[in-house]
């Protein structure tokens, strides 16, 4: 335990706190998420080592996922995804003069979150993990086969979401297929010509950041980069008028919500705009009195917040114990891992139980010092939102070039892998294709491919993925499940839009 | 039976050709959807889009040609003359300094809807100290290899 506390010193905790407030500037600009924060900050923890860096990465993470709330609530835009549903309640109450008391109650809803998931988190993944060492590549594959199809059943259309699923694990396989995987080290899917800058296929890191960082930019380019935020005017309100007293009869409401983001949270692939809806819903159905909900009631921001910062703790679950990203922040976190070389997956926490302890103490600390920075400077965060982008965007760019540059020590291929994939992933919105699996996919299809190819080769037959253990007749069962699931889903919302056309 | 079932299932794959094995079922299973998806999503897609109820993606929709193009343009010579320049000067990041100054102010410039002084001003500050700050933090303090 004393060793966990040396490696705690004074710069650890100024780059979490560092990190929760560039984060919280992140996400409070509309446009720009956490993971965008984390991809953009990637570089500066080329320098940091492996425990300074994940500090200020976790920092960004809660930090992007919290300062969402700030424009949802003043200027009814929500500042990342899963800030949806606080411009619900959260705008109204700003309308009302009641801006910073609605910011109040969503930063205490975001701190219980975030340290609800953490608390679970900690339990968890040491549980989780330990089961899954066990597991040969059978099962380990049959557990990328079911991260796949939960993200696809959680895309708007699952045949789409299945399609941009294989799409990213195709673009995973170009390059070799390495020796060091047991693969015989010969490239396929691409020209001979392309061999030089594509032998080891497309870093991971860039791709990320020109699917995250310039296809944003590319976006928002094709609009027009509209300033908009000048003709509306920001309405914080007056101090005061909040009180502890509001989450009076709230608890409940506090923790289910704060269960559903983390229990959506560690499902692999899915946004977090999913965690908030659903627990805002879920409010709906369940309290007492939801007839002011929409309008202005606090209830609302605290099942928002709650759940989409218990996400947090709850996408780490499945990144610390099976190596699968919950979602597409920790996907660039994996990106951190790795430039440090470490791999995250079952082994990891028995590994590296120091690490798993600083991991824990940022997560707790950066929620800590969101809480604080938040709520107490509020006021001048909000201004945040004003900031122009024609002053933002060049910058971010800027940042994007210098970590595609500098993952693989100088390589001008990775830099032009951005603007590949900036325009990719551009293409991909435009079209209708999904980003979260397609990510997921090119993540885990290396992995797909060897753990496959290496089951079908020690046991010669497909039907080793059905009869190896109880374990992969549960997995299997489970992809059934969430087969179905999408599937009546899609059943149901197509048969609602055919009533409504035909009335 | 139950043999003729496993044999039905085994596979064996060669070595030699085992880095084509696992990319030819997701050919397979891309085609196949691909496939799928013309049917049941882009053929009544189009169909919508010639009875005039829906718009092409991209080509049907209004965009801000001069911003968008612009912007590939910018980002494309600024890639591309990062690493000209920074040939000249090798190890040093000299290179992404000067190119980036160039490249943020302009892009700047191109972002903004009305120019006024105060505003120019203030990109041109910002198109020097932000990538001479980036450049200072990373290359001189953290010892990273910049262009």
């Amino acid at each position: 335990m004393l060793d966990i506390l040396s490696l705690l010193d004074i710069t650890f905790f100024l780059l979490a706190a560092l990190g929760a407030l560039v984060g919280i500037i992140f996400g409070a600009i509309p446009g720009m998420t956490a993971t965008m924060a984390v991809a953009v900050c990637l570089p500066l923890t080329y320098a940091l080592g492996l425990h300074h860096g994940l500090a200020l990465l976790l920092g960004l993470y809660v930090g992007g996922i919290s300062g969402g709330m700030v424009p949802a609530v003043l200027l009814n835009i929500p500042g990342t995804p899963s800030s949806i549903t606080t411009t619900f309640d959260g705008y109204p109450m700003a309308q009302r003069g009641e801006g910073e008391r609605a910011l109040r109650v969503c930063v205490v809803a975001s701190v219980v979150g975030g340290l609800v998931s953490a608390a679970i988190l900690f339990l968890f993944a040491p549980l989780l993990a330990e089961f899954s060492i066990k597991f040969s590549y059978v099962e380990k594959f049959l557990i990328i086969l079911l991260a796949l199809t939960v993200i696809a059943s959680m895309s708007r259309n699952m045949l789409v979401g299945i399609f941009s699923g294989v799409l990213g694990i195709w673009l995973s396989l170009i390059g070799t297929y390495s020796i060091s995987d047991g693969g015989n080290g010969k490239t396929r899917l691409m020209f001979d010509f392309l061999e030089p800058y594509l032998f080891e296929g497309f870093s991971l890191l860039p791709v990320l950041i020109g699917i995250f960082g310039i296809a944003t930019i590319l976006l928002e380019a094709e609009q027009g980069v509209k300033s908009g935020l000048s003709g509306k005017e920001i309405k914080i309100g007056k101090g005061g008028g909040f009180s502890f007293g509001i989450f009076r009869g709230r608890l409940t409401n506090l923790v289910r919500s704060s269960f559903i983001g983390t229990f959506v949270g560690m499902l692999p692939g899915v946004g977090g705009s999913a965690a908030s809806v659903l627990a805002y819903t879920q409010e709906k159905n369940l309290s007492r009195d939801s007839s002011e909900m929409g309008k202005g009631a606090p209830q609302g921001l605290i099942a928002s917040e709650s759940a989409n910062n218990a996400l947090t703790g709850g996408a780490l679950i499945p990144l610390l114990s099976l190596g699968i990203p919950g979602d597409s922040t920790t996907a660039v976190l994996i990106g951190a891992f790795t430039l440090q070389g470490i791999q995250v997956g079952p082994l990891f926490i028995p590994e590296n139980a120091d690490t798993w302890y600083v991991m824990m103490t940022a997560l707790v600390f950066a929620n800590g010092v969101m809480f604080f920075l938040m709520f107490y400077a509020i006021k001048h965060i909000a201004k945040v939102v004003l900031v122009p982008k024609y002053i933002l965007y060049p910058i971010i760019v800027m940042m994007c070039v210098v970590g595609a540059y500098a993952i693989n020590y100088g390589i001008m291929f990775d830099v032009w892998t951005l603007l590949i994939f900036g325009v990719l992933g551009y293409l991909i919105q435009k079209v209708g294709l999904e980003v979260a699996p397609l990510i997921i996919g090119f993540i885990l299809g290396g992995q797909a491919e060897v753990y496959f190819v290496k089951s079908l080769e020690s046991f010669g037959g497909y039907s080793i993925f059905f009869t190896k253990s109880p374990i992969a007749v549960v997995l299997w069962a489970l992809i059934a499940a969430s087969v179905t699931f999408s599937v009546v889903m899609g059943l149901k919302s197509h048969a609602k839009r055919r009533l409504e056309t035909s009335q | 039976m139950e043999s003729g079932l496993t044999s039905l299932f085994s596979v064996s794959i060669d070595f030699e050709t085992s880095h084509l094995f696992f990319p030819r079922i997701i050919h397979w299973l891309m085609g196949g959807l691909f496939a799928l998806i013309l049917v049941l999503r882009v053929l009544p897609f189009f169909a919508a889009v010639r009875r005039g109820e829906r718009t092409l993606p991209i080509l049907g929709e209004s965009m801000d040609k001069y911003r968008f193009f612009g912007s590939l343009a910018l980002i494309a010579a600024y890639f591309y003359l990062m690493a000209v320049v920074g040939n000249l000067f090798p190890y040093t990041g000299y290179g992404f300094l000067s190119v980036s100054i160039v490249f943020v102010f302009l892009m700047s410039l191109m972002y903004m809807h009305t120019r006024t002084r105060r505003k120019v001003v203030t990109a041109a500050i910002n198109a020097v100290v932000a990538p001479s700050l980036a450049w200072f933090i990373l290359a001189k303090l953290f010892q990273i290899t910049l262009p």
